[in-house]
């Protein structure tokens, strides 16, 4: 019976996917894939992420074809203007649009939200990977600059970088980056601790096989799926920080519409103009719930550790 | 072995002072430079009456030596005469090693006493957002669990996400729109929009109180949302252990077993993500604080930085670092001291 059992594997692990069990083998992001579609509130948080990234994208389309004004368009005729036929969401002291400059704001969000996301993987997945692989001085080294890092409460690096750099898109993303590295940092590492000491990377390397390919065609695949977690549910928190840097005057500045920067303009008129707090908000809530959920399915989906 | 394991996490966190101490000055600087606000506005000042102020100041020494003079390893130096070691210094005062975080570049007032000014008022507000946190997460997560899969368990998991993609300042605006603006219009009591009490006239218990409940409570929404869930989860994994099945068998009530047997043993891992929050006790705030008027060291740091008085945020991201790596620390050893095991690591 076990014997007859032991046969069976060895057939299966022998054949290609086209093998005797019928069961076609997958990748594990192909898999992964799979039950990350079956996630219902996930997809659809996907769906709002891809149409208001779609949205963000068109921002001059719609400009031209839907709102018919630019964002900087003022117009003193319809000062504070309620939301209605002409201004669907309303205008602010100048006259401009909101929704409009919503749409605008949509691209500086959404922009360094997945900016941002893409430099602290490729950092801090670059320094978790090496710390991990080499262990010794160089991980104390690494690991000790992140905690360096990551002491200094980010709000006030933040604040102080802000100075430093002519904050844009660009600039905010880095500076955000520049202490959200460390969070991803810390944990690719810890993943890569665990998969360095099991026995297929003893034996590739008894192959043969250099450090580089080592971490790039062994290491790295394997610390992907974590990789990919973090940086799906760091999105919503970078959003956050970008909107409430530019909320205290320390991210994007006017005329150049945010959903941040429109907030702390609104904060002088809201008390006679409420659609001009409300609907940034919602837009920065909505976006941030979506991401967060998104996030959360992949977690489910990819995550190694849940399984 | 306790005793050995704080002196190791103590030694350890030697280098990350330090290195906090090099990375925050260096970039203060860079974002700075030698600038002196106001200088170019004043149209009395001569060439040479800047370079005399930027003397007094330091700002003509290397960066090196202002740096050391700057954590007070000059003082140190010079006090045991060996000043000649840093060449072309001037006089070294009394730096972080001393206790003195720098002097005001707008005004030339000490940082340190603006920052004990300012404690008191942040951790006032960041306490009594935490309390608040842990008096409505606990029973909220009490209840999600023992009814679990239920509509009110499902209506305070909708809430929870969501209480963590709210943007903490927009809630903040809101309330001030309803509980302050609106109430008032409508000749209602209303609450004060911002500030520690009402001015000249204020200070009494209930003032006070009037002023704190607004920021506090927004200040803790984010964690009212965080630890309710984690409650939840953590009372699940409680009510499903052994001893909770014998406490049954033996005929407890239900009621004893889940507030006495589960419960205790629930909130103990909640202390451990409280105590996560102890280091942002002086900086979690700062949003909030800007938001609502409350003179806090957050709002310090905020108004000083837009004023770019920088030796002054220097001073102050100084001090909520050293913090949290002092609130670390604490908290390590705490957890330590209760779970033996983490002392083998």
């Amino acid at each position: 019976m076990i014997d007859q059992l032991a046969v069976d594997e060895l057939q299966r692990v022998g054949t290609t996917s086209a093998g005797v069990t019928g069961r076609r083998s997958r990748s594990y992001l192909g898999e992964s894939w799979e039950r990350l579609r079956e996630n219902r509130i996930g997809m659809l948080a996907g769906y709002v992420i891809l149409f208001l990234a779609i949205v963000a994208i068109l921002a001059p389309v719609f400009s031209q074809f839907v709102t018919h004004v630019q964002p900087d368009r003022q117009d003193l005729d319809s000062q504070f203007l309620p939301p209605g036929v002409h201004h669907w969401l309303g205008a602010d002291e100048t006259g401009r649009d909101t929704l409009t400059r919503l749409i605008w704001g949509a691209r500086v969000s959404l922009g360094v939200g997945f900016l941002t996301v893409t430099m602290q993987i490729i950092v801090g997945g670059g320094v978790g990977l090496v710390a991990g692989f080499f262990s010794g001085w160089v991980d104390n080294v690494l690991m000790r600059i992140v905690d360096m890092v990551l002491a200094i409460p980010a709000i006030f690096l933040f604040i102080l970088m802000a100075i430093l750099f002519t904050p844009n898109t660009v600039t905010l993303s880095l500076i955000i980056a520049s202490v959200g590295w460390g969070g991803v940092a810390r944990l690719v590492r810890g993943e890569v601790l665990s998969v360095r000491s099991r026995d297929f990377m003893l034996a590739t390397r008894s192959l043969g096989a250099g450090n580089v390919r080592l971490i790039l065609r062994h290491l790295l695949p394997n610390v992907l799926p974590v990789m990919i977690v973090a940086a799906s549910l760091g999105v919503g928190a970078i959003i956050l920080a970008e909107a409430a840097l530019d909320f205290l005057g320390f991210g994007i500045h006017p005329p150049t519409p945010s959903w941040g920067n429109m907030l702390s303009n609104a904060q002088t008129y809201f008390a006679h103009s409420t659609w001009l707090v409300v609907f940034p908000g919602i837009m920065i809530f909505v976006t941030v719930l979506a991401a967060n959920l998104f996030g959360n399915a992949i977690r489910d989906a990819f995550d190694p550790r849940l399984r | 072995m306790l005793a050995k394991f704080v002196l190791r996490r103590a030694l350890a966190a030697i280098p990350v002072v330090v290195g906090v101490t090099v990375i925050t000055f260096f970039l203060m600087h860079s974002t700075a430079g030698s600038y002196v606000p106001g200088l170019a506005l004043n149209p009395n000042l001569t060439a040479k009456d800047v370079a005399l102020l930027r003397s007094q100041l330091g700002l003509d020494q290397p960066l090196w030596i202002q740096y050391l003079d700057w954590t007070g390893v000059a003082w140190v130096v010079q006090h045991l005469g060996l000043g000649s070691l840093l060449v072309g210094a001037n006089e070294a005062t009394p730096g972080l090693l001393q206790g003195s975080f720098g002097q005001s570049m707008v005004d030339g007032t000490s940082v340190s006493s603006q920052l004990f000014d300012r404690l008191p008022n942040t951790i006032l507000l960041t306490v009594t957002a935490i309390l608040i946190g842990i008096a409505v997460s606990i029973p909220l997560g009490v209840i999600g669990a023992m009814r679990r899969g239920t509509r009110v368990d499902n209506a305070l998991t909708t809430v929870s996400v969501a209480g963590v993609a709210v943007p903490q300042f927009w809630l903040g605006l809101i309330c001030i729109l309803f509980f302050s603006v609106r109430l008032h219009d409508w000749g209602l009591p209303f609450l004060p929009s911002s500030g520690l009490q009402t001015p000249f006239t204020g200070g009494a218990l209930l003032d006070r109180l009037a002023h704190l409940i607004m920021p506090a409570a927004v200040l803790s929404f984010v964690y009212l949302a965080i630890w309710s869930r984690f409650t939840r989860s953590s009372m699940l994994e409680v009510l499903s252990q052994d001893y909770v099945r014998t406490a049954r068998a033996k005929g407890m009530g239900e009621r004893r077993v889940t507030y006495f047997h589960a419960l205790r043993n629930a909130v103990i891992p909640l202390v451990t993500l409280v105590g996560l929050e102890l280091p942002g006790l002086v900086s979690g705030g700062l949003v909030v604080e800007a938001v609502f008027g409350w003179p806090g060291i957050g709002l310090l740091a905020y108004q000083r930085a837009l004023a770019y008085d920088y030796t002054m945020v220097l001073g102050i991201v100084t001090f909520a670092s050293i913090l949290v790596v002092a609130g670390n620390l604490l908290a390590d050893v705490l957890y330590a001291s209760f779970d033996p095991r983490i002392r083998l690591a």
